[in-house]
């Protein structure tokens, strides 16, 4: 019993920690978004930085389509809250794919964005999500957590 | 017996020459790069939409047998959405990269 306690105080901070990982995953999409766009614009050109900067806006509202359609559906799983139908959040789901097609068809059809540079920028999501498994990997090694 | 064999030699032989009726004219090329992009976009999402269903349903399954884990279910089912659909946006970024 006293193990299983220590244990529970151990990893009380490091819950806490990493259930802070996707508050920090979506503060470092716009942080990379802004960091890559400028560096792009300075090697490739203003063409190449405004297709990577709509493709960044994209994928940030993709993801955040996502954290809340799938706190939607976890919370029908859960019977926490039901205030959304099940067709509702399929809907939803499935829509973000629609919005993104129509959203990559006006920015490529009035802006001059680069189509290269707005699918180089869809994968954000993922450069945020190494940074912050790199960041864990950091902290795991220095705290401990 | 022997017309059978005589009916497989000149089978085989048109069987090679098909190549040699293919070489001639001015026939226009199959773009096989645009057919193997369209089978491999469509493998893609096949396969990222089946793993997202199990993704999504495990996760579904978990929750209902542990609703207190729901955080941690939660963030992984997030990403591991995310990094599903970044599959399928590779197989994309590959096929606007070799059909111009």
């Amino acid at each position: 019993m006293p193990e299983i306690e220590q244990t529970e105080l151990a990893s009380a901070p490091a819950d806490q920690f990493y259930s802070g990982a996707l508050r920090r995953i979506g503060r470092a999409m716009p942080i990379l978004a802004v960091t890559l766009t400028a560096a792009a614009w300075w090697k490739f050109g203003l063409r190449i930085a405004v297709g990577f900067a709509c493709g960044c806006a994209i994928a940030y509202i993709n993801f955040h389509w996502l954290k809340r359609v799938i706190g939607a559906f976890v919370d029908r799983a859960t019977g926490a809250a039901t205030r959304q139908s099940g067709k509702g959040i399929v809907f939803r789901f499935l829509f973000r794919y629609v919005l993104m097609a129509l959203g990559a068809y006006v920015i490529l059809a009035v802006l001059p964005a680069s189509l290269n540079g707005l699918l180089a920028g869809l994968f954000v999501p993922v450069a945020a999500i190494l940074c912050e498994a790199a960041y864990e990997f950091y902290a795991a090694l220095t705290r401990g957590v | 017996m022997g017309k059978l064999s005589k009916l497989f030699m000149v089978l085989s032989a048109l069987c090679f020459a098909v190549p040699a009726f293919a070489q001639g004219g001015t026939a226009s090329e199959v773009n096989w790069v645009a057919i193997a992009s369209g089978f491999s976009m469509a493998f893609a999402s096949g396969i990222c939409a089946l793993a997202q269903g199990k993704a999504t349903a495990s996760a579904a399954e978990s929750l209902a047998r542990n609703p207190a884990a729901r955080p941690g279910i939660q963030l992984a089912l997030i990403l591991g959405l995310a990094l599903i659909e970044s599959l399928a946006l590779y197989t994309l970024v590959i096929i606007f990269a070799k059909v111009k």
